[in-house]
């Protein structure tokens, strides 16, 4: 019986991959753009038909997780082509919030600690790219960007250090501490940083020919440089979202959550506290040097006054609205954060309030922290528990009818009821 | 040259002492929170704050000083135990994490609300008390009538939750239920009520601490400004050790001393970061705190 399932649905994914090369190599000839379309379309229709193979979330968790990323990933590039440059910018900035989230979603929900100070990494990682940039301006952005994410983690170990000790409130009130020395530290330090005007980037990150070439010439360089951002942003995100996958599914990552759940376990088992807590930290703090960074490119300058306590609480309120401690969750928080200005502008302007006043620019605030108060308190998983859960209940319910069922045939074979 | 150095000295000590016990107070309503009910309330700062705000609102054109303190304590008094019943009594019993997370979310809330009905720009309490500087010996002395009560008021305040703790029925039932719960009940405290006057004190002191804040007239209070005063106050508390109410006042005061210091001879930016390193290496050596009696936790 299951073998048969199992059969019909491996003939599926086999003609979802013909269908694939079919659908491409039509395109490829038809569309004045060819390849370019056809080889997303291909791809995302392969890793469709790779993610659907059956049983390999048990077998090969790893390749399911590249199937994931590759489809997220190239359906985000293949949008991102059509996008107006304002969407663009939206997503770029969307994703860049993401992979910040995902290193707060591992350091709170799977290591249990808590930090208000993850906007000031993101504000290191801001600064040494800029900085970077400006002294060694040759250096390719990947590097650069690699860079700031190693001195990101540099400074999570720093100020983890003391993590190794602490529990809960204390690491929570430290790292709103650092939160709120950041601006000074910026200052002390404004030979380097420019100080609260922030730096500019040398030169603005150019697209590479090959993207420019499959726009018509009519298409501004503005358009196709917000595309190869919006692009990059993904890409990394993509990349963030693979490993952390992996790590949340590692020895590592399962550690950490016995470390979570019962610390003194997790010691008997032999598992190694202060090592857990400040490689938690590390990946966090570098996570969010990597986001950080990302902004500086996209924005092309960095103000170090918008890394304040404000960002870092926001990035609570996305991680814990999407979901603390799971992947979907951060992935959810990036793009409420990239639509929330569209949604409250929206908002403002169908209402009456009045757009400059006080109340429309406090909105977020009190959305983002009633928000945050509620999904606390109702469905502390946030959106992606509260899926989850529905998912599940629906599953429990299918499982009770078949049994139901089961039952009620039985009765009729033997004649009981 | 000697007289100048002993007069930078002295007004640095001074000085420090007048923003120290504004962290005292801070960190000891820290503590009578953290004490009675094991959170640390991270919203301390906006609820002070909002308090202080109301109370400028109900006197709002120069009627007098007094009323309007008056109002924002009573105010502080009732938001902290609305708080308590409404929205910390959900969070008894549950992960650490949740009682953080939903008191920064009230933070927030707190601080957009005033901000959209009281604007971001600051706001100060005419008060009868002079700012300007006593002179003494031809140097100005860095001490001024309303630094003096400032002080004073602080010092009150401490002096008054320490005799409530200390020498009152009342003070004995906090403690106790602080210290043990279940063997309270049995004795017949009613340690609901006594968590939410933990909360109404607490909150009342903080109130205290935005008023001054408030009260500065170089200063004056904007929906913010208390987010810098809560750090300070809570490395202040994490330092002493959050169950110390002593050891919360002793290290407010000195941490308001010698970040003066700094900030005389070395630059106002390494006070904050002069706070925070001074903080990860008290809490890498000794993690409950100074004051702490006990490293013991129930696991």
């Amino acid at each position: 019986m299951e073998g048969v399932a199992l059969q019909r649905r491996s003939l599926i994914t086999g003609a979802l991959v013909v269908v694939a090369v079919v659908v491409s190599l039509v395109a490829a000839s038809r569309l004045r753009v060819g390849v370019a379309v056809a080889i997303p379309v291909a791809l995302a229709l392969i890793a469709v038909a790779v993610v659907t193979i059956p049983g390999l979330h048990d077998r090969h968790p790893v390749v399911l997780r590249a199937g994931v990323t590759v489809l997220l990933v190239d359906v985000g590039l293949f949008a991102t082509y059509f996008f107006p440059s304002f969407t663009n910018y939206n997503l770029a900035i969307g994703a860049a919030m993401a992979i910040a989230l995902l290193g707060l979603s591992f350091l709170t929900g799977v290591s249990g600690q808590i930090s208000i100070g993850n906007g000031a990494f993101m504000g290191v990682g801001a600064l040494i790219v800029a900085i970077w940039a400006n002294h060694h301006s040759s250096t390719p952005i990947v590097v650069t960007l690699l860079i700031a994410t190693a001195i990101g983690a540099l400074v999570g170990l720093v100020l983890g250090l003391p993590a190794t000790r602490l529990r809960g409130p204390y690491l929570a009130g430290m790292t709103l501490a650092f939160a709120v020395a950041f601006t000074a530290i910026v200052n002390a330090f404004s030979s380097w940083t420019g100080g609260d005007a922030g730096l500019q980037l040398p030169t603005a990150v150019t697209p590479p020919h090959w993207l420019t070439s499959l726009y018509s010439s009519q298409a501004s360089q503005l358009t196709v440089s917000s595309v190869w951002l919006a692009d990059i942003t993904i890409v990394a995100a993509g990349v963030a979202f693979f490993f952390m996958a992996n790590l949340f599914a590692s020895r590592i990552g399962r550690s950490m959550r016995l470390v979570r759940d019962n610390d003194v376990a997790a010691e008997l088992v032999g598992v190694s506290l202060p090592r857990a807590r400040v490689i938690a930290f590390m990946v966090s703090a570098a996570f969010a040097a990597l986001g950080g960074g990302l902004w500086t490119l996209v924005n092309n300058s960095v103000s170090p006054p918008e890394y304040s306590l404000a960002l870092s609480i926001t990035m609570l309120s996305l991680i814990v609205i999407g979901g603390i401690g799971t992947i979907p969750g951060a992935l959810i928080g990036g793009l409420i954060y990239a639509y929330s200005n569209t949604v409250i502008t929206w908002f403002t302007s169908h209402t009456g309030i009045n757009s400059q006043g006080n109340l429309a620019s406090q909105l977020p605030g009190i959305v983002f922290g009633g928000l945050l108060i509620l999904t606390m308190i109702f469905a502390p998983l946030g959106l992606t528990g509260a899926v989850r859960r529905l998912w599940s209940h629906f599953r429990a319910r299918r499982a009770a009818r078949l049994a139901l069922v089961g039952t009620a045939t039985y009765a009729r074979h033997t004649g009981n009821s | 040259m000697d007289a100048f150095l002993t007069s930078r000295i002295i007004s640095d000590i001074l000085e420090g002492l007048t923003n120290g016990v504004i962290y005292g107070l801070v960190a000891l309503s820290l503590v009578l929170i953290w004490r009675s009910t094991g959170i640390l309330n991270f919203a301390q700062g906006a609820m002070a704050m909002f308090s202080t705000y109301v109370g400028m609102i109900v006197f709002a054109h120069d009627v007098s000083y007094w009323p309007l303190v008056g109002i924002a304590i009573v105010f502080g008094f009732v938001l902290g135990g609305t708080t308590e019943r409404v929205l910390v009594r959900t969070l008894y019993g549950k992960p650490e994490i949740n009682p953080i997370v939903v008191m920064v979310g009230f933070l927030i809330v707190l601080e957009a609300v005033a901000a959209a009905i009281w604007s971001t720009s600051p706001r100060g309490i005419p008060n009868p008390f002079s700012p300007i500087d006593w002179q003494l010996g031809g140097h100005p002395l860095a001490l001024s009538a309303f630094s003096v009560y400032e002080i004073v008021t602080a010092l009150v305040v401490m002096t008054a939750v320490a005799v409530l703790f200390r020498f009152t029925k009342l003070g004995l039932q906090l403690r106790a239920s602080a210290l043990s719960p279940e063997v309270s009940r049995l004795l017949g405290v009613r340690v609901g009520r006594m968590l939410t006057l933990g909360w109404i004190l607490s909150t009342g002191v903080g109130t205290v601490s935005a008023v001054l804040v408030a009260s500065n007239f170089f200063t004056g209070l904007t929906p913010q400004e208390m987010d810098s005063i809560f750090a300070f106050g809570f490395i202040a508390a994490a330092i002493g050790g959050l169950d110390s109410p002593v050891g919360a006042i002793v290290s407010g005061i000195t941490l308001g001393i010698a970040l003066q210091f700094v900030g005389d001879y070395v630059n106002s930016n390494a006070i904050i970061l002069t706070a925070l390193i001074v903080l990860i290496i008290s809490l890498m050596l000794r993690p409950n705190g100074i004051f702490a009696k006990s490293a013991a936790r129930r696991v």
